[in-house]
């Protein structure tokens, strides 16, 4: 700009590295480093979960200490160069898609404008690219011939605590939502990349807590709130006085009944927290009017597993405990809530990890017959599949009416769109049980943006972090909202109920947030009740 | 020529000078100026968005009530970037300084330069309005944590698990 004031204004506010990696863009990235303070780093995991984790049968989490991501010191173990190259090294050996990974990129740059972080942040390291070039440099400089003889000539770099930092800062602004794999001409995963990236960092004990605390909660009691089964039980319970008081049929749940046809699980958030609570009465009313033989569980209580964003074995671990308890009811299959990374986990890794589930029957639906063969080996169905059969067979009697006080729109969640092709079944639902519309093509779907607080993100210290992240999702609610009267954001993913509330009083704060299945709890007609007028539907409040 | 009619005439060309300047503020410049699709570059389109419709009320000498709707999406956006108050405003007064220079570079408006007192006085109100907004902003940021820690999601540490509730009771006792 040929203005000399105008320089002068634009130095006298940017003179200063200011943005989160104190970036100057005349430097080459490699040598920027990054800066930690408050709001753009979550708070490291507490000594105790670590140390009870890496007492655990089958899990290995080592190093466990009190440290600050805002100290020069991160107090990592002596040999930690050493236990973060041979971590790499083990894990190119076990598994083959990293080593792909790091080998086939040609930085064509078709992920980089796509990733939710960077068109919120504009930071460069945000661009899929060059989050696991970060990875990629080190491997290439200690586990290819070029990089070992040419260094940096070849795009390697030499692992330091400033990389380490880096890897620290960038894979947890990444929410392993698969974007970015959408558009990649090779298929690169990198959200494997990012996984990849926590895995090592775990080895030397840096973590953040509110990934390891749940991770820990659902070791000790099986759900990340660390309920136990009396405390899960009252609260199922109170729903249910709840769907009382509003419809006047009392419905009775059961628990860890052995014999049941079918075992539910779904996140514990769905039966603690807002907005979550009114899908889960969604569930109650739904399984009441088909009248199936399920039961609850109280020791597999949660359908989230975070240790997908930890390491290989926390996640195999979590998932384990769903089927031990499958097995022990003696149920024929499971049906899956609404949940996001819970489908993750069980759609592209359960298989190799615990499966196949031989001892349970392929799913098939009580009322209407149809056999779900795409769950012929996890054993596990959606609840979203379960409901657009019902529908599709005529078997809910639904009376669309009930939600005319809302105008919905659909967020794909990331883990059931990308990672399990869930994209029409809720569709169909909501055709059937709300007036509602799409937000723009290259925001739904396969395409769809993240709620920008998965993968162990939803935590209150990064709020702003989240807000920037979650903005290409909220500008396409806006529009929707401005352009159609959109009022309520519906998904199918528990993580999203919570965070994508935060993320809509922030920056559309008339839009609602809501599970469908509590749309489609609040449609139905259920036998002899004595329901008044419900002006907001399951969430009106009735004394 | 006049005033008014100079500024309407030299719209777009200040607009753009004053939209590139402020997407210079992020480092990722050239893909939000380049890419048109707002859902595809949200921030270059609530940028680009905003300083349209604050320049065209800024050149009807608008109240300043009406500058809320635009001038908060930009708040809204820059509040939670890395930026700190004053860079996040800053892009802001830009438009007083590219207006000028637009106008000098051209003969027939250059003399009018002398007149844009109250276009300038305009800009220094929608700046201090920018400044209530991001105020709001953040005080906004730390309401939602707040709620967020109140709706429940407290019960994840041990501390409000009821059974360990009644364990600390029990030390009491003791």
């Amino acid at each position: 700009m040929a203005v000399a004031k105008l320089e002068q204004l634009s130095q006298s506010v940017a003179q200063d590295p200011s943005m989160a990696t104190g970036a100057v863009p005349t430097n080459d990235w490699m040598d920027i480093p990054v800066v930690f303070k408050p709001g753009n780093y979550a708070y490291p995991a507490k000594k105790d979960k670590v140390e009870y984790l890496d007492s655990q049968k089958g899990l290995h989490f080592p190093n466990a200490r009190e440290w600050s991501p805002e100290d020069d010191d991160w107090k990592l173990p002596e040999n930690w160069k050493e236990i973060i190259i041979d971590g790499l090294g083990e894990r190119l050996e076990k598994f083959r898609s990293l080593k792909i990974f790091m080998d086939c990129c040609v930085r064509c740059g078709a992920c980089a404008d796509k990733c939710h972080f960077y068109l919120g942040t504009g930071d460069p390291k945000n661009m899929p690219v060059l989050r696991a070039e970060l990875l990629r440099s080190v491997y290439r400089n200690d586990f290819t011939l070029a990089g070992k003889i040419l260094g940096k000539m070849a795009g390697g770099r030499e692992m330091t605590v400033g990389v380490l930092k880096e890897w620290f800062m960038y894979s947890y602004q990444c929410t392993e939502c698969r974007r970015c794999s959408v558009f990649c001409p090779y298929g690169i995963d990198t959200a494997e990349v990012t996984i990849m990236l926590r895995e090592l960092l775990h080895l030397v004990g840096v973590g953040i807590n509110w990934i390891l605390e749940p991770v820990s909660n659902s070791n000790r009691t099986g759900n990340h709130m660390g309920l136990q089964p009396h405390t899960f039980k009252d609260n199922v319970d109170f729903l249910t006085e709840d769907i009382e008081n509003l419809t006047g049929i009392k419905i009775e749940p059961t628990f860890n009944r052995k014999g049941a046809e079918i075992l539910f699980i779904t996140p514990s958030a769905d039966v603690f927290a807002e907005p979550g609570l009114y899908t889960a009465m969604g569930y109650l009313i739904l399984f009441e009017h088909i009248g199936i033989d399920y039961t609850w569980s109280t020791y597999s209580s949660e359908g989230g597993n975070f240790g997908l964003f930890t390491n290989n074995e926390a996640m195999k671990k979590l998932n384990a405990k769903m089927y031990a308890e499958a097995e022990r009811l003696g149920v024929k299959f499971i049906l899956g809530g609404e949940c996001g990374h819970m489908w993750r986990v069980l759609h592209q890794y359960m298989d190799t990890m615990n499966g196949p589930a031989d001892f349970l029957e392929v799913p098939t639906s009580p009322i209407t017959g149809t056999v779900f063969d795409n769950a012929a080996s996890t054993k596990m169905i959606h609840v979203s599949e379960f409901t657009a059969d019902l529908i599709k067979h005529g078997k809910l009697n639904l009376d669309k009416s009930r939600n005319s006080h809302v105008k919905a729109t659909y967020h794909d969640s990331c883990n059931t769109a990308r990672a399990m092709g869930l994209m029409d079944e809720p569709r169909y639902i909501l055709d059937h049980v709300v007036d509602w519309v799409e937000m723009p093509e290259n925001t739904i779907r396969e395409k769809t943006f993240c709620c920008g607080s998965g993968t162990g993100l939803n935590t209150d210290e990064i709020m702003e972090l989240r807000m920037r992240s979650g903005l290409p999702r909220a500008n396409a609610v806006k529009y929707v909202e401005e352009k159609h009267g959109v009022n309520l954001l519906s998904c199918v993913c528990a993580i999203d109920r919570a965070t994508l509330t935060s993320l809509m009083d922030y920056w559309n704060p008339n839009v609602g947030v809501c599970g469908v299945t509590e749309l489609v709890g609040n449609a139905i007609v259920l036998e002899g009740e004595t329901r008044g007028e419900l002006d907001e539907g399951l969430r009106t409040m009735v004394f | 020529m006049k005033l008014e009619e100079a500024l309407h005439n030299n719209r777009y060309k200040i607009v753009d000078r004053w939209v590139q300047y402020t997407l210079e503020t992020y480092k990722a410049s050239q893909f939000f100026t380049r890419e048109k699709d707002s859902f595809a570059n949200p921030i270059g389109g609530t940028v680009r968005d905003s300083l349209r419709k604050i320049f065209s009320l800024l050149i009807k000498n608008q109240e300043t009530a009406n500058y809320k709707e635009p001038l908060s999406r930009l708040m809204h956006l820059r509040s939670v970037q890395e930026f700190t108050p004053s860079q996040a405003v800053a892009p802001l007064n830009a438009v007083k300084h590219i207006t000028r220079d637009v106008l000098a570079a051209d003969k027939a408006t250059k003399l009018l330069i002398g007149e844009l007192y109250d276009f300038e006085f305009s800009v220094d109100l929608a700046v201090l309005a920018a400044f209530d907004l991001y105020v709001e902003c953040r005080e906004k940021i730390y309401k939602i944590r707040v709620e967020e820690i109140r709706s429940g999601k407290e019960l994840l540490t041990d501390g409000a698990c009821p059974s360990k509730a009644l364990k600390n009771i029990t030390d009491i006792k003791r």
